[in-house]
C-alpha cells in the first residue's frame, strides 16, 4: 500500500526526517510513536502533500510515485489525513463542505455525484454509527468547535470518504475518554483487509482501543525501533530515553 | 468638459422641462454643480478615488432624450415572485403590481416634475438634480405590507446618442408599512455608460424598508449611487449592496436615525476584479435615543483592483444608548490590488456602545491545503473560502428568498475567479 524509502526532509535548513523507511501493507495498522520534535507531524504533512519541505528519498503509494500526485489527487486516490489541528473555515457550512468534497472524490473516480438528498441520507447514517451529534453538520466548518468536536469531525470525514490509506496525526491528543472511544470506534469499524492505517500518537492510551499490527518508534527523523503492540506499553512505562 | 456639459444641459433642459419653475430649478442645480465640478481628490469623501481621471474617459457625455425605444425587456429574475417596474434608458417603460392591493400604494413617475432644489455640496447629486430624466415616486400607505418584493429594473441600451443616465427613486414608507425593494441596474449593450443615481427614502414610525442593490453592468461602466434615508421612531432601514463587474462604483449611503429606537443596517459585498474600483461609503447619524446601526462590508480584490470602505458613525449628544457596530474586511488576491478603509466614530453622548474593526489579508494557505487534502482542486478550495468569507455578509439579509438569490448570484460571480 505505502512504501517509504530512505525519506529525508528539511525545512528552513533544519533536518527533520533522516532516512526513514516504512512499509505498510494492505490491511495493516501501524502506530508511530515518538517524542516531541521527532518528525511525526512532518511525516504526516509530507504524505498528504504539504509544500515547503526539501525532500529526498521516495514514497510509493499503491504502486504510484506519491510525489507526482497533487494534494487533491492523493485524496482522489484514497489517501486521507486526519489533521492534528483541523482548520476553522468561517462561512462554509459543514454539511455543504462534506458533500462538495465527497463529490469531488467520487467524480475523480468516475462515480456519480450525490444529490443533496442522497448525501444527507449517507451522512446521517454515518454520524449515527459513530455517535456524532448531527448538529455539527449545520454549523460552519470547525468554527467554534471544541477540540473533541473537531477531531470527531475528522473521523466523520474519514468514515464518509472510505479511504484506502488513513493517517491519523495525533488525533487522540486532547480527547476525553468518550471522544477517544468514538475515534477508536471509527477506525475499528473501517478496519478491513484492503485498508491500511498509520496512527501517529504520543500516548499508548489510544492503542488500548485500536490494536496495531506494528509499533514504530520515531526518533531523530528515523525509525529507531519496531515491535508489536507491547512496545507501546513498554514506552509508556520507561519513556523514550532507553531506546 | 464642464463647458461642453453646459451646452448639453441647455439643450436638455429646454426639451425636458415643461414649466418655467422647473427650468430654473434644474438650472440652479447645474450652476451649483458647475461651480464645484466633478469631485476631486482634495475632498475628504473622495480622497481615495481619482474620479476626474475616471470621468475624463467620457469625453463625450451624451444625455438621453429619446423616450421611445424599441425594446421589450422581459428578462426578469425568476428565482422569486415579485412586482416590477421597468425603466429603459432612464424613462419609465412598464410596471406590474400584480401581487398588491393598489389602493394601498401611490406611485408616479418623475418625468414631468417636480424638480429638486439645489442644496448641499454633493456635486454628483446636483448633477443628478439637473439631468434626471425620470424616476419612481412611491408611497406605501399606513399599515400596508407589500406581499412580494418590488424590483426596479433599470435597463440601459446605450448607443451613439446617449451614455449618461440620471435616475431617482423617491420612496416613502408610511407608519407600520413594509417594503422590500430590489434595485437592479442592467446594461444590455457594451457601449460604456455613466449612471448617476440619487435616491431618497423616508421610513416612518414602525415601518420597515429593505433595499437590495444588484448590478448587471459591464466592465467599462461607471455608477455613482446616493442613498439618503431618514428613519423615524422604531423604523428600520436595511440596505444590502453587492458590487461587481463595473469599472467604477461608489455607493454613498446616508442613514439618518432621527427618532428613538430607529435602526439602520448597511451591509455589502464588494467583488472587484480587472482594474475595477468599488466603494461603499456610509454615514450614519444617530440623533434619536436607543438607536441602532450596523455595517458589515467585505471585499474580495483581484487583478489590480481597488476597494474602499469609508464608514462614519456620528452620535449626537442626545442619542444616549446608541448601539453602533462596524466591520470591514478584505481579501486581497494579488500584489497590485488595494484596499482602503477609513472607519470614523464621532461621539457626543456618554452612554453609548460603538465598535469598529477593519482587517485585510490573503487567503489562508493552510485552509487551502486542508480543503485540497479533502479532494478539492486549488481553484475550488479558493472559491469555497472566498464564498465562505462573503457568505457571512449575505447572512445579514433578513429576507430568506432574497438571501438565497444573492447567495446563488455570488456563486455564479465567483466562477470567474481563479
Amino acid at each position: 500500500m505505502l512504501k517509504i524509502n530512505n525519506l529525508s526532509a528539511k525545512i528552513e535548513n533544519k533536518q527533520i526526517l533522516n532516512g526513514l523507511n516504512l512499509n505498510v501493507k494492505a490491511g495493516e495498522i501501524h502506530a508511530i510513536m515518538g517524542p516531541n520534535g521527532s518528525g511525526k507531524s512532518t511525516l504526516a504533512n509530507i504524505l498528504s502533500g504539504k509544500k515547503g519541505y526539501e525532500i529526498s528519498g521516495s514514497i510509493t503509494y499503491q504502486d504510484k510515485d506519491l510525489f507526482k500526485l497533487e494534494i487533491e489527487e492523493r485524496a482522489h486516490n484514497g489517501l486521507f489525513l486526519a489533521f492534528q489541528y483541523p482548520l476553522e473555515i468561517p462561512g462554509v457550512n459543514t454539511s455543504n463542505f462534506l458533500k462538495t468534497s465527497l463529490n469531488a472524490i467520487r467524480k475523480s473516480n468516475g462515480k456519480k455525484e450525490l444529490d443533496a438528498l442522497e448525501f444527507l441520507k449517507i451522512i446521517k447514517l454515518k454520524a449515527a454509527e459513530l455517535k456524532i451529534d448531527e448538529k455539527i453538520l449545520n454549523r460552519q466548518l470547525n468554527v467554534g468547535f471544541s477540540g473533541g468536536e473537531k477531531k470527531k469531525n475528522e473521523i466523520l470525514q474519514m468514515s464518509l470518504y472510505e479511504p484506502n490509506m488513513v493517517i491519523l496525526d495525533e488525533t487522540d491528543s486532547g480527547l476525553d475518554i468518550d471522544a477517544l472511544k468514538i475515534v477508536a470506534n471509527g477506525v475499528n469499524s473501517l478496519r478491513d483487509k484492503k485498508r491500511s492505517f498509520l496512527i501517529i500518537t504520543h500516548y499508548q492510551r489510544l492503542l488500548d482501543y485500536i490494536k496495531p499490527d506494528f509499533v514504530h518508534v520515531l526518533m531523530q527523523g528515523k525509525i529507531a525501533k519496531t515491535g508489536c503492540s507491547d512496545l507501546a506499553l513498554e514506552l509508556e512505562k520507561a519513556g523514550y530515553e532507553k531506546i | 468638459m464642464i463647458e461642453e456639459l453646459k451646452n448639453t444641459f441647455d439643450k436638455f433642459n429646454k426639451k425636458i422641462s415643461i414649466k418655467d419653475k422647473i427650468v430654473h430649478t434644474r438650472l440652479d442645480n447645474f450652476n451649483a454643480f458647475a461651480k464645484i465640478g466633478f469631485p476631486g481628490k482634495s475632498l475628504e469623501d473622495w480622497k481615495f478615488s481619482n474620479f476626474n481621471k475616471i470621468i475624463s474617459k467620457f469625453k463625450n457625455i451624451r444625455v438621453n432624450l429619446e423616450e421611445k425605444i424599441e425594446l421589450e425587456f422581459n428578462n426578469f429574475i425568476t428565482e422569486f415572485e415579485h412586482n416590477k417596474i421597468v425603466f429603459v434608458n432612464g424613462f419609465y417603460n412598464k410596471h406590474s403590481f400584480e401581487y398588491e392591493n393598489e389602493d394601498k400604494i401611490v406611485f408616479d413617475f418623475l418625468k414631468n416634475g417636480p424638480a429638486y432644489k439645489a442644496s448641499g455640496n454633493n456635486s454628483l447629486n446636483l448633477l443628478n438634480n439637473a439631468f434626471f430624466t425620470d424616476g419612481l415616486l412611491l408611497n406605501v400607505k399606513e399599515g400596508y405590507s407589500f406581499q412580494k418584493p418590488l424590483i426596479v429594473y433599470n435597463v440601459f441600451k446605450a448607443n451613439k446618442n446617449n451614455n449618461f443616465f440620471n435616475h431617482k427613486l423617491i420612496i416613502n414608507v408610511e407608519k407600520n408599512a413594509n417594503l422590500e425593494l430590489v434595485n437592479n441596474n442592467i446594461n444590455l449593450n457594451s457601449e460604456p455608460i455613466f449612471l448617476n443615481t440619487s435616491n431618497f427614502f423616508h421610513v416612518e414610525k414602525y415601518a420597515v424598508l429593505k433595499l437590495f442593490q444588484i448590478n448587471h453592468l459591464n466592465n467599462q461602466d461607471l455608477n455613482y449611487n446616493l442613498n439618503d434615508a431618514t428613519v423615524l421612531e422604531n423604523g428600520v432601514f436595511e440596505n444590502f449592496i453587492l458590487t461587481c463587474n463595473n469599472e467604477f462604483f461608489k455607493n454613498d449611503v446616508f442613514c439618518f436615525l432621527k427618532e428613538n429606537y430607529s435602526s439602520g443596517f448597511i451591509n455589502g459585498c464588494i467583488l472587484a476584479n480587472n482594474n475595477e474600483e468599488h466603494e461603499i461609503k456610509t454615514f450614519t447619524k444617530h440623533i434619536g435615543e436607543s438607536t441602532k446601526s450596523y455595517q458589515k462590508v467585505k471585499s474580495v480584490l483581484d487583478k489590480n483592483s481597488k476597494s474602499i470602505f469609508q464608514g462614519k458613525i456620528y452620535v449626537d449628544s442626545h442619542a444616549q444608548k446608541t448601539d453602533g457596530y462596524q466591520l470591514s474586511k478584505a481579501i486581497i488576491l494579488d500584489q497590485n490590488s488595494e484596499f482602503d478603509s477609513k472607519p470614523e466614530l464621532e461621539i457626543y453622548a456618554d452612554d453609548v456602545k460603538c465598535s469598529h474593526g477593519s482587517t485585510s489579508g490573503n487567503l489562508d494557505e493552510n485552509a487551502i491545503f486542508y480543503l485540497m487534502s479533502r479532494g478539492l482542486s486549488r481553484s475550488d478550495a479558493r472559491k469555497l473560502l472566498i464564498k465562505g468569507f462573503l457568505e457571512d455578509v449575505i447572512e445579514t439579509i433578513t429576507s430568506e428568498k432574497i438571501k438565497k438569490y444573492f447567495s446563488k448570484r455570488l456563486s455564479i460571480l465567483l466562477n470567474e475567479y481563479r
